[in-house]
């Protein structure tokens, strides 16, 4: 293939994912600077391996497996720089059923869009606090709108594999947004009651 | 199917996976059992917002310059000299709006308008002047009926929770090109969806460019809405007179039933 044209069918293929693709890695990597040379190196390999992607097949997964790999070795990098990591992935069962729901769950179900409109950073860190395969699976499903099938493939993980993590990865967000929203429905119900004395203020 | 097995299987119902019989005893359980059915409903809003507001991060517009300039990636000249034409041909077309042929060269700069063709498309539809050729408001049937006609892919209608009810089915052809249609309705509103082969957006250059930038394009059409998007190797195309969001979410769930084949 010449190089034009390859560089034009590339960008072809790219332009439309380049949201997803900017989306995903700004919520997998550790270090928000990192971003621009994330996506940089791992566009550079998949041009480079360009000639071997077959027209007609899912593109879209075949780039995100580029930029899940160089996701992975920034990590790793920032990992090893700063000591400051990630919980590990740990062998869990495939076959994982959420616990039964706790009360201050109806709390998010009632009102979510109350919940989520105050709280996309404590989202972002509800997400960033989740195992890396956990985190993985929920983004590739939420911001790449991939099948199971097709985020088994790109993690190079059994399908099994995904359904328990998105699962267990679901159940973690909410928890942790619930425990938001409970807070936050503590702290309200404390400032609306005018027998509780003042505690903020002048002196 | 109990309850319990009801809910154990929503994260495959919700997102669209497991196979077509799963769903239908889950759609048939829900339809007599109101309970689960705002227990899936709660559910599912709750996720659609998460999911909603994960896949909307603050965005760098200059980060893609950076990146594609940082990886060897530039733009090809063919693209630049394109870019070229189009400037020329703009100024051209400009200097004869003043001279008065609006309409004429609206269309020339433009090609064809792939709203206004599906709007038409639809309105025909409605109007019985193009009747549909399979009547049925069995998802598989439809199908079925399509994959025998059309040399392209075509997949299931979107699942019924996005809110898009198959009445039927048929083949056309849409400026030249083949086309696959579903005849439905969104609540109690007329939609249709138009299935084109990808390298049909030829066609319709201005629609094509919008899509590659945006990954999904919306346009009026008259007093119809369109929404666009491209999936696996298909150009979807949802038009009705209704909340363009509702046909959003049926063009987004278009496809989301696992192939059966």
């Amino acid at each position: 293939m010449k190089e034009s044209a390859k560089s034009e069918r590339f960008l072809e293929h790219l332009g439309p994912l380049q949201r997803k693709l900017e989306g995903y890695c700004r919520r997998m990597v550790h270090s928000p600077d990192t971003v621009p040379d994330v996506l940089q190196s791992a566009l550079a390999n998949a041009y480079r391996d360009f000639d071997l992607y077959a027209e007609g097949t899912n593109f879209p997964a075949w780039i995100f497996t580029y930029v899940h790999r160089e996701i992975q070795n920034a990590n790793r990098r920032h990992r090893k720089n700063t000591g400051v990591g990630e919980p590990d992935d740990v062998a869990a069962p495939d076959a994982w059923h959420p616990p039964h729901e706790l009360p201050v769950h109806q709390l998010l179900l009632d009102a979510p869009e109350v919940v989520l409109d105050r709280c996309d950073s404590d989202l972002a860190g509800g997400v960033r606090g989740l195992r890396p395969l956990e985190r993985g699976v929920l983004l590739l499903h939420a911001v790449g709108e991939f099948k199971y099938r097709e985020i088994a493939e790109i993690l190079e993980v059994p399908i099994g594999t995904v359904m328990s993590a998105l699962a267990r990865a679901r159940h973690h967000v909410r928890e942790h947004l619930a425990r938001i929203a409970s807070l936050e429905r503590d702290h309200s119900t404390e400032s609306s009651d005018p027998d509780r004395p003042e505690t903020r203020g002048g002196s | 199917m109990t309850c319990v097995e009801a809910r154990q299987h929503w994260h495959l119902y919700h997102d669209s996976e497991g196979d077509a019989r799963l769903h239908l005893e889950i759609e048939e359980h829900l339809a007599g059992c109101p309970a689960c059915a705002e227990w899936f409903h709660q559910q599912s809003r709750l996720e659609d917002l998460v999911t909603e507001k994960l896949a909307e991060p603050p965005a760098d517009p200059a980060l893609w310059g950076k990146v594609l300039a940082g990886a060897g990636l530039k733009r090809p000249k063919t693209t630049r000299r394109w870019f070229w034409l189009a400037g020329v041909t703009a100024a051209a077309a400009a200097v004869l709006l003043v001279v008065g042929g609006i309409a004429y060269i609206r269309t020339s700069a433009k090609g064809s308008d792939l709203a206004q063709v599906s709007a038409q498309w639809h309105e025909r539809l409605q109007t019985g002047e193009e009747p549909v050729q399979f009547a049925s408001d069995s998802d598989h049937d439809v199908e079925a009926y399509l994959k025998d006609r059309v040399p392209f892919p075509v997949r299931c209608p979107p699942r019924k929770d996005a809110g898009f009810s198959v009445r039927g089915a048929g083949v056309s052809e849409i400026e030249g090109r083949p086309a696959a249609y579903l005849s439905g309705t969104v609540g109690d509103v007329p939609v249709s969806i138009l299935v084109l082969p990808k390298d049909s957006l030829s066609a319709f250059p201005t629609q094509r460019d919008a899509l590659r930038q945006h990954g999904i394009m919306h346009a009026p059409a008259g007093q119809y809405a369109m929404v666009l998007r491209e999936f696996d190797r298909n150009a979807i195309v949802v038009v009705g007179r209704t909340d363009p969001a509702a046909l959003e979410r049926v063009v987004n769930a278009y496809g989301s039933y696992p192939d059966h084949n």
